[in-house]
């Protein structure tokens, strides 16, 4: 009986353990879920109408905006951090938060006259003080990634003569600084990132303080990155951005992306689309397609430090054996338009030159020009990345055009950083690749054409080309250097220093259901810039 | 000192040896990559100065056996490094996505098993009959699937036709207390799904085959004349003889799923470590991938020595052995 009783007085213990153990577990858990932050004013009552969800390929690496590294990096900091200038969409710079730039009368002196009008969100203007000490910062710290400190070279520092006013001292007259400065730096908070001993080690990663249309509220490191609007915000109407909300997502896939998308998860993809998936989502009801302006090309390198393409009959012969127009058509889907082998592109309105022409494809011509050369079998290697679609799907038609012209070429496809680290060599004999932006034309050949030039792919050292770019770099005369700029690029054209093949314009997609996108050159500002999503709303 | 405590002193020593390993060959592999962090980071829009104080920064420039040394010290001392590009502690970089692979996996680990063991006691029980061979055919099928197909097939079915799951991601936004505990549920099943399909087929073959053999061992025969239920002799005594290789198969499979994680984790747009190391190969950033390789290569070796001592209570010959 004391047994049995003993029995049951141990199921009894056993199933209260249980009880409590679970009941344990229960708490544990309720404790450890995430709990609703406090209503935030600004945000406060966001609903599907007022909350934009962006898609994206690439996670943020780093919210620090003086550090370059991911596209996404930029799309999110540039909702918070103000440029000084902006690109319209024929390619010239436009104001931001300066009202009016240029030089002193010896072009010694760069300015930036800023609008009175941002506030950081914690209160404090936003001042001239703000712009010099990020110039400043940029110019003493050189942080990483930053392609800013590439256009100080001439840079002596930057002043704060008012609230209101900015001047830059340079060593010498320099064209480049002001709108290189202008449109690829983001002003950051001096109150805020000062207190920083190393800009290179300060992640931002909390407590962000904004003078653009959103601030980030929140992180789901990985997962998603969600903004709150910011009142008064100057550019937008009557001072208050149409959105309560920017959230950025990550799908590293792109299939994954654009299924998101169709099914209404995401609003809109911000990354281009590959041009094959253009076409499906053009018929998908409910989804619209905005075509964005490259601002960029895609070219071939002859490197001119190997023989024979030190040859300039060779850099000819090989220009005319690509089939330029079926390379657009087919790999590029017809997304592209000709750079007629210039690197003064037509989005450069500006400064383009309308009488330039692109290398016909004549493969009787090439053999011509071999022979002419002395050039017979001739053998060349071509690099480009892997993890460019695009060019990937053309790389065949190069070889397949070149063997009709009697040149063979080997292709080599690599992963991204082998790549890096043959172009960084100069190993190679023909380089494919792309340059996203191409916003300034003098400092753009400054960087690819001038004998130490950060992208020098060419590895040309041609000291006519070298003085006109330099006169023009030097010039502060708008004429003169638009003079002077094309001169240099009917030298590249003429001379085949650099086989510039095609502008491709960019495709973004979105949900029917948004208006009001305010579209602007390249993948950078696109449909996403800060004027744009300042201002959309849905239908 | 016992049996089984020399045997656990063994396979912790083992394992110390098989984590040093691992940290030593991840430490050297990344320094053969191609390519500099520098240039990954930056690209190649700086000169060479530039290039070169970066990479003193991050203590590139120094000999190979100095740079490990370091490392060595760096990491006793429970220090993971700094991520070159991100600027925060690698141990901050990466428990933040721990947990979701540790999730993943260890979900898809139980689910492989909860389905897998039924799977092969059907098919070992009807052995050459038509539904061993189904489950044959699903196994073989399963061996031959890749992560990116069945990925991208059941968001399209799932997500996109049915709208059953959501498409991509851990949990939502703005979901709190109870509910988000059902979200980040709701969120695993698709990529939980993929990862437990791709290694049921092996686990189920082998479990049927080891259990065939099991049941006709002399101690099932004798259960079996002794009168015991056929359900016993299956479940009780021939499968818990045919689970000791498949205990086995689990610690290995897991080191699977870890690397599997890196495929299902980027079609899913899941969080985890393995979405934190494709990314961190783009960048080569060397700390953070070392960071990962080493919580990968402890978790593993942690599973598989759990799975050695499991063993050892199973079966009281390997500890003795």
């Amino acid at each position: 009986m004391s047994t049995q009783r003993g029995a049951m007085n141990l199921m009894k213990a056993q199933r209260l353990i249980r009880v409590c153990v679970i009941g344990a577990v229960g708490a544990v858990l309720a404790a450890c879920a995430p709990s609703a932050p406090p209503t935030q004013s600004n945000a406060a009552g966001s609903s599907p109408s007022d909350t934009l969800t962006v898609a994206t390929t690439t996670d943020v690496v780093n919210l620090n905006p003086l550090l370059g590294n991911s596209r996404t990096d930029d799309w999110v900091t540039d909702l918070m951090y103000p440029r000084l200038l902006t690109v319209s969409a024929n390619g010239s710079k436009e104001p931001y938060l300066a009202t009016k730039w240029g030089y002193s009368a010896d072009g010694k002196t760069g300015f930036f006259d800023l609008r009175n009008d941002f506030t950081w969100s914690d209160g404090q203007k936003l001042t001239a003080t703000d712009v010099a000490y990020t110039i400043n910062t940029i110019k003493t710290q050189n942080p990483k990634g930053n392609v800013v400190s590439g256009f100080m070279s001439n840079l002596g520092k930057a002043t704060a003569v008012s609230p209101t006013r900015v001047e830059l001292q340079l060593n010498k007259p320099d064209s480049i600084v002001v709108p290189e400065i202008g449109f690829w730096m983001t002003v950051v908070p001096e109150h805020i990132f000062s207190k920083q001993a190393k800009i290179d080690d300060f992640a931002n990663a909390s407590d962000w303080v904004s003078a653009g249309p959103y601030r980030l509220s929140s992180i789901a490191k990985g997962q998603s990155y969600t903004l709150d609007r910011v009142e008064p915000y100057p550019m937008a109407p009557n001072g208050k951005p149409t959105l309560a909300k920017v959230v950025f997502k990550v799908y590293p896939d792109v299939n994954t992306e654009i299924l998101a998308l169709k099914k209404g998860d995401v609003d809109v993809i911000a990354n281009a689309l590959p041009p094959a998936q253009v076409k499906d989502l053009k018929a998908t009801s409910g989804i619209s397609v905005a075509e964005v302006p490259g601002l960029g090309f895609t070219h071939m390198t002859y490197n001119m430090k190997r023989k024979p393409m030190d040859n300039v009959l060779v850099r000819q012969a090989l220009a005319h054996a690509v089939d330029y127009n079926s390379i657009r058509a087919v790999a590029v889907q017809g997304q592209a338009v000709t750079a007629n082998n210039s690197p003064i592109t037509d989005s450069l309105k500006e400064f383009a030159d309308p009488t330039l022409k692109e290398y016909t494809f004549d493969p009787q011509k090439s053999k011509a020009l071999l022979a002419q050369a002395g050039v017979s079998n001739l053998k060349l290697t071509m690099i480009y990345s892997l993890q460019d679609p695009v060019i990937s799907a053309w790389s065949s038609m190069v070889k397949d055009s070149a063997a009709q012209a009697g040149i063979t070429i080997d292709l080599k496809g690599m992963d991204r950083n082998t790549y890096l680290a043959k172009t960084v060599a100069g190993d190679y004999d023909i380089y494919a690749g792309s340059f996203a932006i191409m916003d300034e034309p003098v400092s753009n050949m400054a960087l690819q054409y001038l004998p130490d030039g950060a992208i020098n792919y060419s590895q040309v050292n041609d000291p006519q080309l070298t003085s006109l770019i330099e006169q023009a770099q030097s010039t502060i005369d708008k004429g003169k250097q638009k003079s002077l700029v094309q001169q240099a690029a009917g030298y590249v054209n003429k001379n085949m220093i650099d086989n510039i093949m095609y502008v491709q314009n960019l495709n973004v997609a979105y949900s029917s259901k948004w208006d009001g996108f305010i579209t602007k050159p390249s993948e950078l500002l696109s449909i996403i810039d800060p004027a744009s999503l300042a201002n959309i709303h849905q239908k | 000192m016992p049996p089984l405590a020399w045997y656990a002193l063994r396979r912790v020593a083992h394992g110390l040896v098989t984590l040093w390993f691992a940290i030593t060959i991840t430490f050297l592999l990344l320094r053969l990559l191609p390519g500099d962090p520098a240039t990954a980071i930056a690209s190649t829009n700086m000169d060479a100065t530039m290039r070169q104080e970066l990479l003193t920064k991050y203590g590139l420039t120094e000999s190979l056996p100095i740079q490990y040394g370091k490392y060595l010290v760096q990491l006793v001392q429970g220090n993971l490094g700094t991520s070159f590009s991100q600027s925060e502690p690698v141990s901050t970089v990466l428990m933040a996505r721990l947990p979701w692979t540790l999730l993943l996996t260890g979900s898809a680990l139980v689910v492989t098993v909860a389905i897998g063991i039924p799977l092969g006691v059907v098919a070992a029980t009807h052995a050459k009959g038509a539904l061993d061979r189904i489950v044959q055919v699903v196994g073989v099928v399963g061996q031959s699937l890749f992560v990116p197909s069945v990925g991208i097939f059941l968001l399209y079915i799932l997500g996109l036709k049915l709208k059953w799951f959501p498409i991509g991601g851990a949990h939502d936004e703005n979901v709190y207390g109870i509910a988000w505990y059902l979200n980040v549920g709701w969120h695993l099943v698709l990529p939980c799904a993929s990862l437990a399909m791709v290694s049921l087929g092996s686990y189920v073959l082998i479990l049927r085959s080891t259990l065939i053999e099991s049941l006709g061992e002399d101690f099932c025969v004798l259960a079996r004349a002794k009168g015991t239920p056929e359900r016993i002799v299956v479940w009780k005594h021939g499968l818990r003889n045919a689970l000791l290789p498949t205990t086995t198969l689990l610690g290995l499979q897991l080191g699977f799923m870890v690397g599997g994680s890196v495929l299902t984790e980027t079609i899913y747009a899941y969080p985890g470590v393995g979405r934190a190391i494709y990314e961190s190969v783009i960048r080569l950033d060397f700390p953070v991938l070392q960071g990962a390789f080493v919580l990968l290569a402890a978790t593993v070796v942690a599973a598989n020595m759990i799975t050695d001592l499991a063993y050892g209570l199973l079966d009281p010959r390997v500890r003795t052995a």
